[in-house]
């Protein structure tokens, strides 16, 4: 048995997989398994034996028809219990359960062993909710008893059980993900059922508002598409009626499934989360993302926003409010109001903006990062550091999502506004516009956050971004003219810039009278100063890895001792980082 | 995996926080069949040494071959070489003794479900474990659970054995069985690297040493040579005469290197710090005197001795 008689273990060989099979020996032994198997199987038994018996009364009353309805209901009730134990459970089993590995520290022998980074993150992704897996494959008898008397169509619960089957995964890789990332157990949980919910229950309702997009990452549109045939036949026929008054799947000019274009969405973000995991095997220290897969995967949400939002242009089926009054029939002389199309527009930009800051933290160096790669590119000789490696400034790539992200933003408006609903010109002094949003408040975030770290970030977000808006508010909801005094301040949080672009700008825009003249006003006004701080912090920054790579760069010094004197000479007020930085490594204990 | 290269090289490796250089430039080179000792006080570096060697935790910069395989070009192949024992070595509350190795021995692919029994079983018996292979990982004690971690590490019979504090936790009966483990390894040509707090143990069971401090390799060779390394000359003689005590303790004191000098009839006990022929100077120059020496003692400052003066240092110089 020496080391060429070791075999190695295929990622996609699941039954021979040993986390895989670790898990399934731990989780799924009698004393821990036989407890939730049988509150579980107690459950289903309760649904499907009550289907029964109200059955066996309907058809004592002579109505056998009503048999169907009696198990199609049954058949969702128990869908809900059976996805509560997949989503709810199984996610938070993932994220505590790879917390827990870390907190006992056993997750080095896993890091040591010789598999393949994709082939852990399978053994994780299914070993880890196994005893989640098995619950609810007890329940399956059940619910193919209960298609079977309900007279439910394959082609209706089967691709209900793919997109759950798929949701499933996606969620799990969700909570993998939080558990990787979390330090603590508690927070792991927490974290993973917080962002469970935000991604796929809070984020799709944003398709009510023209992205689309959401909606797919969830399991709703699938189930949505096949209500009339899961629910009972006269229920049915009424939803299959607004079903056809519904948007269906376009992507551009090609139309997909449901189904398709849930697996589509969902595969897509399942391939990132997998690519941040074995990143995080390979090298627990690198970024989540590489930088060049975060501009692409950035660049590719705004192509799949767009994707899906112009089709619905035309035909109306993006204003709210048609979508919420879906079930009339609209007269010919239906309009949507000037509003809406700045609230979609708006809501475009920010949701565009909070993404570019989410990507933007994701390629940032800390500081630590940048000075290691200089010693690195020092040692090897380089006079700078590879652009894609995680040291190197995230700058330049923000800009490019920037301006990708503003691209996105005025072709959505630039449609929207000059399309027969509205017949208005858009000219491209817009996009200017919408590019120095973008550029302002992605790049502020960027350097802040790569020369000050994270808790300078963290109270600016706080400060400027959250309580400007919330005294805005109150001031705002005060009697007496206090509306444009609570625009202006309002106006200060870079996260309102989208919206007061949008109402300033487009000229569909009606806005109320008493803040017409000092939304525009705060905008320009705001702008205007964001850019300039912006830009001297860009400046600060450059000039502050300059002196540092110069400093690492001039030779070694002493050990034990900093070595990045000069950037806080350089940068007094910007350079110098928190010790108590969330970033800063500290080194391991020495027994 | 190149049969001729030495075990560990390690060429110029250092490890930064932030500021702190944890270890600076550090170059090393380990023969097979060692048992090689890493010596340091805290903060030395040894820890993110053997995390480096052990591929978890990526260098700011620096090279290191374990058998002829750069450990950051194929990760994978110096995974099954290498076995590590962590420092508090941690073990799953949720498995029991033999499913933990088992496990470990299928995750390096060890041959079939009969032939990684019978090599948990080998790997137990060789840390005198049998009995507890049905217990729960979380019953054990600080030293079975030392002894069940070594175990794992033993399991893919790994050619370089990285084990960090082995011994703490451990009773004396199994520091006897853990340093017998160790030779019997380094005689199948595995190469040990220990580091270890109980000073005189790793003398007795290693080969050869290194010490370190503050990120740098200051001495590494055998005992003798790093005590020399290290510049420690520093003895206290003991000059055990019939009579004529106080002339001789007189004619000591004007000697070099010689101080602290006391006398306890019939000795005279005195601190040196000097040549070895210096040493024999001083006994041939009593002798000369016409004083009847009855015996010459000399004590050297222990190797634990030195590290504390190492250690004294380095919170002096930071």
């Amino acid at each position: 048995m020496n080391m060429e008689s070791q075999q190695r273990h295929a990622a996609w060989s699941l039954w021979s997989n040993p986390i895989f099979l670790r898990y399934c020996r731990s989780r799924l032994r009698p004393r821990g398994l036989g407890v939730w198997l049988l509150i579980v199987v107690l459950i289903a038994s309760f649904i499907t034996l009550m289907a029964n018996s109200g059955a066996a009364r309907m058809v004592a009353d002579g109505y056998p028809e009503r048999v169907e309805m009696i198990m199609r209901g049954s058949f969702m009730g128990l869908g809900f219990v059976q996805l509560f134990i997949l989503f709810v459970l199984g996610t938070a089993q993932v994220a505590g359960g790879m917390t827990a590995e870390r907190d006992e520290g056993v997750i080095d022998y896993q890091r040591l062993v010789p598999m393949s980074p994709l082939a852990k993150v399978v053994g994780y992704l299914f070993g880890l909710p196994v005893r989640e897996y098995v619950l609810f494959l007890a329940t399956v008898p059940f619910s193919l008893w209960l298609v079977s008397r309900g007279n439910i169509a394959t082609d209706t619960w089967v691709p209900v059980y793919v997109a759950a089957g798929s949701s499933t995964l996606l969620y799990h890789l969700t909570g993998l993900v939080t558990g990787t990332v979390a330090k603590n157990r508690r927070w792991a949980f927490l974290a993973s059922i917080g962002l469970v919910f935000l991604l796929y229950t809070a984020i799709p309702q944003l398709a009510k508002f023209g992205l689309v997009f959401f909606r797919y990452l969830s399991v709703e549109p699938v189930i949505v598409e096949k209500m009339p045939g899961l629910l009972p036949r006269d229920l049915g026929a009424i939803a299959e009626v607004g079903q056809r008054l519904a948007p269906t799947v376009k992507f551009f000019g090609l139309d997909f499934s449901e189904l398709v274009f849930t697996l589509f969405s969902q595969g897509g973000l399942a391939l990132t989360f997998i690519v941040m995991l074995c990143r995080k095997w390979r090298n627990s220290d690198s970024h989540l993302l590489g930088k060049l897969w975060a501009t692409g995967f950035f660049i590719w949400i705004q192509v799949l926003f767009l994707g899906n939002a112009l089709p619905l242009i035309e035909p109306g089926k993006i204003f709210p409010t048609r979508a919420f009054s879906r079930m009339i029939r609209l007269g010919p002389e239906w309009q949507p109001h000037g509003e809406e199309a700045v609230a979609l527009s708006g809501i475009y930009g920010v949701v565009t903006l909070m993404l570019l800051f989410l990507f933007a933290t994701m390629v940032t160096p800390s500081l630590d990062n940048q000075i290691r790669g200089w010693r690195r590119a020092r040692k090897q000789g380089d006079t700078g550091l590879p652009v894609r490696s995680d040291p190197a400034t995230g700058f330049w790539w923000v800009l490019v999502m920037a301006m990708a992200g503003a691209g996105g933003w005025y072709y959505f408006t630039h449609e929207l506004i000059e399309s027969k609903w509205y017949e208005q010109p858009i000219p491209l002094s817009i996009f200017g516009y919408f590019a120095a949003v973008m550029l302002v408040a992605g790049l502020g975030y960027q350097v802040l956050l790569e020369a000050r770290g994270g808790k300078a970030l963290g109270l600016t977000v706080i400060f400027v971004g959250v309580v400007p808006v919330m005294a805005g508010a109150i001031i705002g909801a005060l009697p007496g003219h206090l509306a444009p005094a609570a625009a202006w301040l309002v106006g200060i949080s870079p996260a309102s810039f989208p919206i007061y672009a949008t109402a300033s700008l487009l000229p569909v825009a009606e806005l109320p009278v008493e803040i017409a003249r000092a939304v525009p006003r705060a905008f320009n006004f705001w702008l205007l100063v964001s850019g300039i701080i912006s830009l001297w912090l860009i400046v600060r920054l450059r000039a502050a890895r300059k002196a540092m790579a110069a400093e690492v760069m001039a030779g070694p010094s002493t050990p034990g001792e900093e070595t990045a004197k000069p950037m806080a000479m350089v940068l007094p007020a910007v350079v110098v980082r928190d010790e108590e930085s969330e970033d800063a490594v500290a080194p391991p204990a020495e027994s | 995996m190149n049969l001729e290269a030495p075990a560990i090289e390690v060429r110029d490796l250092r490890v930064d926080y932030g500021n702190f250089i944890a270890v600076d430039d550090l170059s090393l080179t380990v023969p097979r069949g060692e048992v090689f000792g890493l010596v340091g006080p805290n903060g030395a570096g040894k820890t993110s040494t053997f995390k480096v060697l052990t591929t978890l935790m990526q260098p700011t910069y620096g090279e290191v071959v374990l058998n002829g395989v750069d450990i950051f070009e194929d990760l994978e192949t110096a995974r099954r070489i290498i076995g590590y024992m962590p420092d508090l070595a941690p073990v799953p509350s949720d498995l029991k003794v033999g499913e933990f190795l088992e496990f470990h021995a299928a995750a390096y692919g060890l041959g079939n479900r009969t032939e990684r029994r019978e090599r948990v079983a080998e790997c137990l018996e060789e840390v005198a474990m049998t009995p507890q292979r049905d217990k729960w990982c979380k019953e054990l004690s600080r030293g079975q659970t030392q002894r069940v971690v070594l175990a794992k590490t033993l399991l893919h019979r790994p050619t370089v054995l990285i084990l960090d504090e082995p011994a703490s936790g451990l009773d004396p009966l199994a520091r006897r069985d853990l340093r017998n483990v160790l030779r019997r390894l380094a005689k199948t040509g595995s190469t040990v690297f220990v580091s270890s707090h109980i000073l005189s143990e790793l003398a007795e069971m290693c080969t050869s040493l290194c010490v370190m401090n503050r990120g740098r390799l200051l001495a590494s060779g055998d005992v003798d040579q790093v005590r020399q390394q290290l510049g420690s000359t520093e003895r206290t003689l003991t000059a055990t005469a019939l009579d004529r005590h106080e002339e001789a303790a007189a004619w000591l004191e004007g000697r070099a290197g010689v101080h602290s000098l006391r006398v306890e009839q019939p000795r005279i006990i005195f601190g040196f710090n000097g040549t070895d022929e210096a040493q024999a100077d001083l006994m041939t120059g009593l002798i000369a005197m016409g004083i009847r020496m009855r015996a010459f003692e000399e004590k050297r400052s222990s190797f634990e001795d030195i590290l504390v003066e190492v250690a004294e240092s380095n919170r002096q110089l930071s």
